[in-house]
């Protein structure tokens, strides 16, 4: 009894060994990387620090300027405005191509390499090219407005977006380009359609349900874990995303300040201002964000289980 | 599994051993290095210096770090600093380095200059070398003594049979030349106000000039007017004086009244150095810095002219230095590159690419800078221009003021902003940025 009962003990040591081992060189990542840097940044927020010389104690300064400065304001908005617009249409667009390509069918595979290959772009290219792209005059997307039109106008009558003079239109670039970066989400979420089970359409099929039935009741509630994972995930990475588009293709312009996100505001203040205490402050307030979005949805995607009883 | 463990400890005490080796080990052998940024042109330049001293001198290296742009060279300065991995030395404009030197990250020179026999102070025009002293420390070397010139395409003029233009020539010629050279693709004069959907677009533009303080002050200063209330201790812009009113005002109308320079979609369709270069801007208003890129037009002559003038003849210092950094760990081999770079025979070679207008005032003078054989045929016009060049202030938040002025001036030029709310703007938004910058 005892020599069986130690041999499964034995094993399962072995195995929280094996998970130890595993684990740890994430662990270590995670710690050295990620945890550390944060409390680092915590520690310097309430300071003032410019790189050069030791930091000095600031209190809570930092956060008080932080809320009377107006660029960190719009760079707050346009953050914000950009995740509750663009994650949205990230994650729309990812399902709606996995909805589609989902199926075998002649050019599906064609079709999933196109929707995934800008991911693979690194992104300095990838900012570089829609550089061209937006080019007022001479990009092909404008090229391609003017078509019919005379004057450069637009076979409308209207001037093109002009992508990076105006403030409207350079945000919205912005999140053009970030739509066709959902490579990620695109390729999980047609996994998971994937995975879900035959029968369940064929009994649908049998009922005559009609297509929109079947996405609503079927589709939709099997695939809401992935979907409310991936709205978090990109509503967290929205954050970042948007610095190297607002770096590369815009410098944070058109003025005043229309693409500085807050990505960009933390760079430009800690890195060419060298004021990295108030870069650390305004790093604080972006977790801080980080975490309410993520809460938000977290308490969204509760209140959907609780109605669909997952 | 034990003797696998042991390996990776012992591993790892390698690298950490090596890692901190390489981190705090002697400089001996280590090459100088030297961080610059710069178009590829320039980094040519510095890359022919560096070549010509390492062969001049046996044993000594210099390793070229290239940042891609002045921003990107802060960074990398700041945070290699921060590091604890400063360049040797890094080459900056005197508009930039206020932030280093007010933070004691500038190594002074003077003793070194004093004990060097290769320099003497005597031979730099002095308004270059005062711009890089700091609370009475000579911190950094100018290599050059460069100012705002009126770089122009030489055909159209001809072609177009408009004067060129000369010395004392004033604003108003400036204004009545471009409107003349503003052309549509027929060769008909055109005013360019209207952007898009016009019928007929400026095919050549008159001329060509940044929205930027640093472009605006020697108007500004020629008109009599100030930029700043102080230029030793500055706490606002003073734009607000009739004088530099009518300085902005006028540099505004170029697009807004006239349409002689580019619209914003224009400009960021093709930037004006790109345009001048395709003959398509018959003006420009820079520094002596593009001229290495000019020098590879083939398809038209072009030639450089002095600022127009409004009361008297005023330019702007632009001005770039080799700066030696405090924690820099070959400081001995680093001045003997300086020495090399801002003696005769460095001050030559950088010369001789076109770069800069040599702040060493012999060389400035000689054949390497003058060189009738190499367009600009007037390079005479920047050293005209240097006893009238004023430098614009050191303060260290100097860079967040320029970056803020930008913006503002460029929707007042491009989207014709009210001048009274230009003027409030930039002093109202860039008050606390000389309340929180520091002077030398």
């Amino acid at each position: 009894m005892s020599s069986g009962g130690s041999a499964p003990a034995r094993t399962d040591a072995r195995s929280r060994r094996q998970l130890v081992l595993m684990l740890t060189p994430y662990l270590v990542g995670l710690v050295g990387l990620v945890l550390v840097p944060a409390l680092v940044t915590l520690g310097m927020s309430v300071t003032d620090y410019d790189l050069l010389t030791p930091p000095t104690w600031a209190g809570l300064d930092n956060f008080a300027a932080l809320s009377n400065d107006p660029i960190f304001r719009v760079a707050l908005l346009n953050s914000v405005v950009f995740a509750l617009v663009a994650v949205p249409l990230r994650v729309s667009l990812a399902l709606g191509l996995a909805l589609l390509l989902h199926r075998r069918a002649p050019g599906v595979g064609t079709a999933r390499t196109a929707a995934l290959l800008p991911t693979a772009v690194p992104e300095i290219a990838y900012g570089l090219l829609w550089l061209w792209l937006f080019n007022p005059l001479y990009g092909p997307i404008n090229q391609l407005l003017r078509v019919g039109g005379e004057n450069g106008l637009t076979a409308l009558g209207r001037t093109p977006p002009q992508w990076l003079t105006d403030p409207t239109s350079a945000r919205a670039g912005i999140i053009l380009m970030s739509l066709f970066t959902m490579g990620e989400t695109f390729v999980v979420l047609l996994a998971a359609r994937r995975a879900l089970p035959r029968d369940v359409y064929e009994m649908a099929a049998i009922e005559d349900a009609t297509g929109w039935d079947v996405f609503r009741r079927i589709t939709l509630p099997l695939m809401a874990p992935v979907l409310a994972l991936l709205a978090v995930r990109d509503a967290v990475a929205s954050l970042h995303f948007t610095f190297v588009p607002a770096f590369v293709v815009t410098d944070g312009g058109p003025p005043p300040y229309a693409t500085t996100y807050l990505s960009l505001f933390v760079y430009q203040t800690g890195f060419e201002y060298l004021r990295y205490g108030y870069a650390a402050a305004a790093t604080l307030v972006m977790m801080l964000l980080t975490v309410a979005a993520v809460f938000v949805q977290w308490r969204l995607i509760r209140r959907y289980r609780r109605f669909y009883r997952v | 599994m034990r003797i696998r463990a042991l390996s990776a400890l012992a591993l790892s005490a390698l690298l950490a051993v090596t890692g901190c080796g390489s981190g705090s080990g002697s400089s001996a052998g280590e090459p100088v290095k030297l961080l610059v940024f710069g178009a590829p042109e320039e980094l040519a330049a510095y890359r022919t210096l560096v070549g010509a001293y390492q062969r001049a001198r046996d044993g000594e290296q210099v390793q070229l770090i290239e940042a891609s742009d002045r921003k990107d060279l802060l960074a990398r300065l700041a945070t290699s600093v921060a590091g604890g991995a400063p360049p040797d030395l890094f080459l900056m404009n005197y508009r930039f380095y206020g932030q280093f030197a007010a933070k004691a990250v500038v190594e002074p020179l003077d003793e070194r200059i004093a004990a060097s026999s290769v320099l003497d102070p005597a031979d730099y025009y002095p308004v270059a070398m005062e711009a890089f002293r700091w609370d009475g420390a000579q911190l950094c070397l100018p290599q050059n003594v460069s100012s705002l010139a009126v770089y122009y395409n030489r055909t159209l003029f001809t072609t177009y049979g408009v004067p060129e233009p000369t010395t004392g020539w004033t604003w108003n010629d400036l204004v009545t030349t471009a409107t003349l050279l503003t052309r549509d693709d027929r060769g008909l004069v055109i005013k360019g106000t209207e952007a898009e959907g016009a019928a007929r677009l400026p095919a050549v533009h008159g001329v060509g000039v940044e929205p930027s303080i640093i472009r605006l002050a020697p108007l500004v200063w020629s008109n009599g007017g100030e930029i700043v209330d102080d230029p030793d201790r500055p706490t606002r812009l003073t734009l607000d004086s009739p004088a530099a009113r009518e300085a902005l005002r006028n540099l505004i109308d170029l697009r807004q009244a006239y349409g002689v320079v580019p619209s914003d979609a224009e400009v960021e369709a093709e930037d004006d150095e790109s345009r001048f270069l395709n003959g398509r801007l018959a003006m420009l208003m820079t520094s002596r810095r593009a001229t290495t890129n000019f020098r590879t037009i083939t398809d038209f002559e072009w030639d450089v002219a002095p600022l127009p003038v409004y009361r008297e003849q005023v330019g702007v210092l632009h001005s770039d230095a080799y700066c030696m950094t405090r924690g820099a760990r070959n400081k001995d081999a680093a001045w003997r590159f300086m020495e090399y770079a801002m003696g005769q025979q460095g001050q030559r070679i950088i010369a001789a690419t076109g770069r800069t207008v040599p702040s060493h005032i012999q060389v400035s003078r000689s054949a390497a800078f003058l060189d009738p054989n190499q367009p600009p045929r007037n390079s005479q016009v920047f050293l005209d221009a240097v006893p009238t060049v004023r430098a614009l202030p050191t303060v260290s938040t100097w860079p967040e003021i320029e970056d803020l002025s930008y913006g503002i001036l460029e929707n007042a030029v491009h989207r014709g902003d009210r001048l009274d709310d230009v003027i409030r703007e930039l002093d109202t938004k860039s008050r606390p940025l000389f309340a929180r910058g520091e002077n030398g």
